[in-house]
Order: structure tokens, then sequence, then C-alpha cells
């Protein structure tokens, strides 16, 4: 129990260090206005900038913080954004990431089995090839290739695309790590053992081979949260989709400097929440978690 | 005597291939290119064909790569040097500073990298830093933590074998263990790290490039693919998408390949 309490408080500590180390890179930009270069800012800006962030007064680091709980716009203008729609808005993008995480799933067994198949006959250099065409696509490039055909079309299809080009890359991934551990663990002695006293092939898969592939899958499951997430984001752009990716890209392009610090401080949070859980999920399922040493 | 894998092979063939291909099309004879592109105009930019703008692209993103590739390789490999030769507290410090960078996703810091980058060089405190050297910094910063916990794992694992237990028996100290015993068997997965680093790093700046938030100039294939986001909008044109798309699989195919063979191959003692 120990450990894994180490394993919390390891990932609960990141929390801070990104909304400290987050807020300190902004706080170090210049926002210089001695130059009439055109993207230099104005002085009025770059005082709204040094308020919007506490530069200068003590315990100023806390002020992007301050704004948002007391339901204040983050940021200079008018575009600047609430804790609500921050929230409303990280909530479309995880909408879209939990519609991919099926897909992922549907593309992870599909992929999976066929590979298994491929691995005896004549197409084994497919088992390679499909994950480096997988892995060598930006999200953004089956999106721009679907996009002309949805993006005028509503009923959650833009949304619905999304999920499916954000889905392809996590999916061949888990595929590949799971259909690997299973194949590992299906040329193990006790397999042999297992189905030598007579048990069916199900049987042999569901009690004795699955629970040794959870903890590949669950080791996978961070990079797949992660590349769901962030994978929405260039989707969300090309489908022109109002959620939290649109708002960081945003927010980074028009420098809302307390926006990027708050917006990365939530996301990095969102990932931890997904690492906890699936350490809660490992120590439930998995034993030698609970034997581990730190 | 070692034996280099068939598949490692392939995919350092294609990778040099595509090197020298962009180098020839992209930057020695871009005009026999120009004049023999079948694949015509790009619909931004009238001046300039698909082939010029796909293959000149691919020699930005393919330095961009090989740079941030090498430098989050060597970066990593520091790193998990100093924590072996350190242990203890050192170490332990050490990695959660690794995780801490590993559990961040790599597209949004580097924006945030970028944005403070592009800041830093409109006050003119950029150091020299053009678009090019700001993006392999900003994707180093970022891709070092994964190669430095592979090498930390790595060294951990060779430190117990019988021969290096055997000349730390023999007086040998920590950084003789890493130079004379670790080191040499360490260099093939450098390779693999190395080549498994090109990719992540190529992908991630097409992304973040496509976001129109890199200044890329000369322009990335990402940066070529996002200005080509109206004209296949509006034109349908998957001809302007379709060969960039290609080179970037090519390029990722040709690294997974060497960087999965290489990592994976047993050596055997000279």
């Amino acid at each position: 129990m120990r450990v894994v309490t180490q394993r919390l408080a390891r990932q609960l500590i990141l929390v801070p260090v990104v909304a400290v180390a987050s807020y300190f890179l902004m706080a170090a930009l210049p926002l210089t206005t001695e130059t009439d270069a055109k993207r230099q800012v104005s002085k009025e800006l770059a005082a709204s900038y040094q308020r919007d962030l506490g530069i200068g007064e003590p315990l100023g680091f806390l002020r992007p913080w301050e704004k948002l709980f007391r339901g204040e716009r983050l940021g200079t203008s008018a575009q600047g954004i609430t804790g609500d729609e921050l929230l409303l808005k990280l909530s479309g993008s995880v909408g879209v990431g939990l519609m991919a995480l099926p897909l992922a799933l549907a593309w992870a067994l599909g992929f999976a089995l066929l590979r298994t198949t491929w691995r005896r006959g004549r197409w084994a250099a497919l088992g390679d090839a499909v994950p480096a065409v997988a892995f060598g696509t930006p999200v953004f490039i089956p999106a721009l290739l679907l996009a002309p055909a949805v993006v005028e079309r509503g009923h959650m299809l833009p949304e619905l695309c999304a999920a499916l080009v954000t889905s392809v890359w996590p999916g061949i991934f888990l595929g590949t790590l799971v259909g690997d551990s299973l194949e590992t663990e299906l040329s193990r002695d006790y397999v042999r053992t297992a189905l030598g006293k007579g048990l069916s092939r199900g049987t042999v898969l569901r009690r004795h081979v699955l629970p040794n592939v959870w903890p590949a899958l669950l080791d996978a499951v961070g990079p797949v949260a992660t590349s769901l997430l962030a994978g929405s984001f260039a989707a969300e752009r090309v489908f022109g989709l109002p959620y939290f990716g649109q708002l960081y890209v945003l927010a980074v392009l028009n420098k809302q400097v307390a926006v990027v610090v708050v917006a990365t401080t939530t996301f990095a949070s969102l990932l931890v929440l997904v690492s906890l859980a699936v350490e809660a999920l490992r120590y439930a399922l998995d034993p030698r978690s609970r034997e581990a040493t730190a | 005597m070692s034996r280099v894998p068939p598949r490692a092979i392939f995919g350092l063939t294609l990778l040099v291939g595509l090197g020298v291909l962009s180098l020839v099309a992209g930057r020695l004879f871009p005009e026999a290119l120009a004049s023999t592109c079948p694949l015509g105009m790009d619909p931004t930019r009238p001046d300039r064909t698909v082939c010029e703008l796909a293959f000149g692209g691919l020699w930005v993103s393919l330095a961009v790569g090989l740079a941030a590739g090498a430098l989050s390789t060597f970066i990593g490999l520091a790193v998990a040097a100093v924590a072996r030769l350190s242990g203890g507290a050192v170490e332990q410090a050490l990695l959660r500073g690794v995780d801490a960078v590993f559990a961040l996703p790599d597209v949004l810091v580097v924006m945030v990298l970028q944005l403070a980058g592009q800041s830093l060089a409109d006050a003119g405190q950029g150091g020299g830093f053009g678009p090019f050297g700001l993006m392999v910094a900003s994707l180093a910063l970022v891709g070092w933590a994964g190669p430095a916990r592979m090498f930390r794992n790595r060294l951990f694992t060779l430190e117990s074998q019988e021969y290096v237990a055997a000349a730390r028996a023999l007086g040998g100290g920590g950084a003789h263990l890493l130079r004379v015993h670790l080191w040499p068997a360490l260099r093939p997965f450098a390779l693999a790290v190395f080549l498994s680093r090109l990719p992540a790093a190529i992908l991630t700046e097409s992304t973040v490039s496509f976001f129109g938030i890199a200044r890329m100039e000369p322009m990335s294939l990402g940066r070529y693919l996002g200005t080509s986001y109206a004209a296949l909008i509006y034109e349908g044109g998957g001809r302007v998408v379709l060969p960039a798309w290609a080179l970037l699989v090519l390029l990722v195919l040709g690294a997974s390949l060497a960087s999965q063979a290489l990592s994976a191959t047993p050596r055997r003692a000279a």
C-alpha cells in the first residue's frame, strides 16, 4: 500500500510543478514596448499582461488562479475565458476523447488479431508496415482528407470524425502491444500445461493469459490517453470544433498568457487523474504491483 | 562479430535514400524537379510546384528530426549517466524529474516553448536562434525524458552483468566502467534510441507547424500541409496533401524499422 501511496504522491506533485513552471515561463516572456516592430505588444497590452500574471506582486503567481476561482475572465480582452467556459470546452475535448477510446480499442483488437494471422503467412511484412503508416500519419492528415466531406454537416458528424481520426494511432499502438504480449504469453509453459490438463483454449485465455496481459495494456493507457486528448486538438482545429484544443491553440497564437498557464495546468491535471485511475486499476488487477518496490 | 538485421538495413537504406533524394531534388536541382513535376502547381503558392514544396519540406523536416533526435538522445544519455554515477537520492530526484517531463504532452509544451522563444526573438533576446534552432531546442527540451529513462534502465541492466561486477571488484571506478565497459555495449542501443526519436520529433514539429505556431522557413512538411488546408477544402486537391503525407510515412517507416530491429538484436561479443 505504501508503494501505491508513493506513486500517487509522485503523480499529484506534477500538478503544482506544471502550474509553477508554466507560470514562471510565461512571466519571463519579454513584453517590451521599446520598438515599433510589428510583433511587439502595445504598452497597454503589456501592462495588462503584467496585471493578469501578477508580475512584481507578492504571491503574484497565484493571480491567474484567483481570477479563475472568482469567475473572472482570464486573458487580456473580451476573448478571455472564465473557469466555467474552460471546463465546458475541456468537457467537449474529453467527450471526443471518450468517443475515440472504444474506437481505439476496436482498432487494437482488430489489428492484434490480424497481426497474429499475418505472422503465419506471406503477409507478415504488413504487421510492420501498418504500424509505420499509422505512426507516420499525424492526426491532421486524415482529418484534412475527411474535412471537405463533413465540415458543412452537423448531427455530431464532425465530432465522430474527429474521434475516428484520433483513434487510429492509439488503436494500432495498443494492438501492437497487446498482440506482442499475447503472443509471448501464449508461448509460455503454463499455457501448455493448462491445455495439457484439458482446459479449453477460451478458459486458458480468460483465466491464465489475460491476467498476465493486463499490465502491458495498463502501461500503455498513459501514452494512449495523452495521444487521444492531444490528437483531438489537431482534429478539432481541422473540423472547426470549438473545444479545448481550439481554445489552447488560439490562446498560444494570441499570447493569452494567463489562459495558457491555466489551460496547461488543467490539461496536466487531467492526465494525472488518468494516471491515478490507472494506478488504482493496476492495484486491483495486478497482484505484482502490490508487492513491487518503489 | 555482430550481424545487422535485414530490417535495420532496409530502414537505414530508406532513410539515407530519402535524405539523398531530398538533397538532390529539394536543394541541388529544384529547377529540374519544377519542370518535370506531374502534380502541377500548388494552389496557395502558384510560383512553386507541389513536388518542389514536398521535397523542400522533406529536407527541412529531416534536418529538424536529425538535429532534435541527436540532441535529445545526447541529453538523455548525459542525464542517465549522471543518475547512475551518482546513485541514491540524486538518482531518485533525477528520475522524478524525468517522470515529470515525460508525463507532459509534447505538442502542448512545444507550443508554449515556441511562444516563449518567439517572444524572446522579437525582443532581440533570441540568442541567435532562428526558427530552425528554436524548433530543435524546443523538441530536445521535451524529448530527452524518454531516452533518459531508457538509457538509465539499460545501464542498470548492463551493470548487473558479470564482467562489469568483475571490473568493479578489480577497483574500476564509475567513470571508468561507463567509458570502457558500458558505453561500447550501449552504442547500438543509443543508435536505436536516436532513430526512435527521429519520427517523434518530425511528427511533433509537423503538428506544431500545422497549427501555424512555428514559423519554419523554408517550409517543413508540416507547415506545407498546414498552408495547404484551404486548397484542400476549396479545390478538393488530394494531390496537394498526398505526396507530403507519403514522404512523412516513408520517413517514419525507415526510422521505426531500423530502430526496432537494432534495439531488439542481441549483440554478440567480438
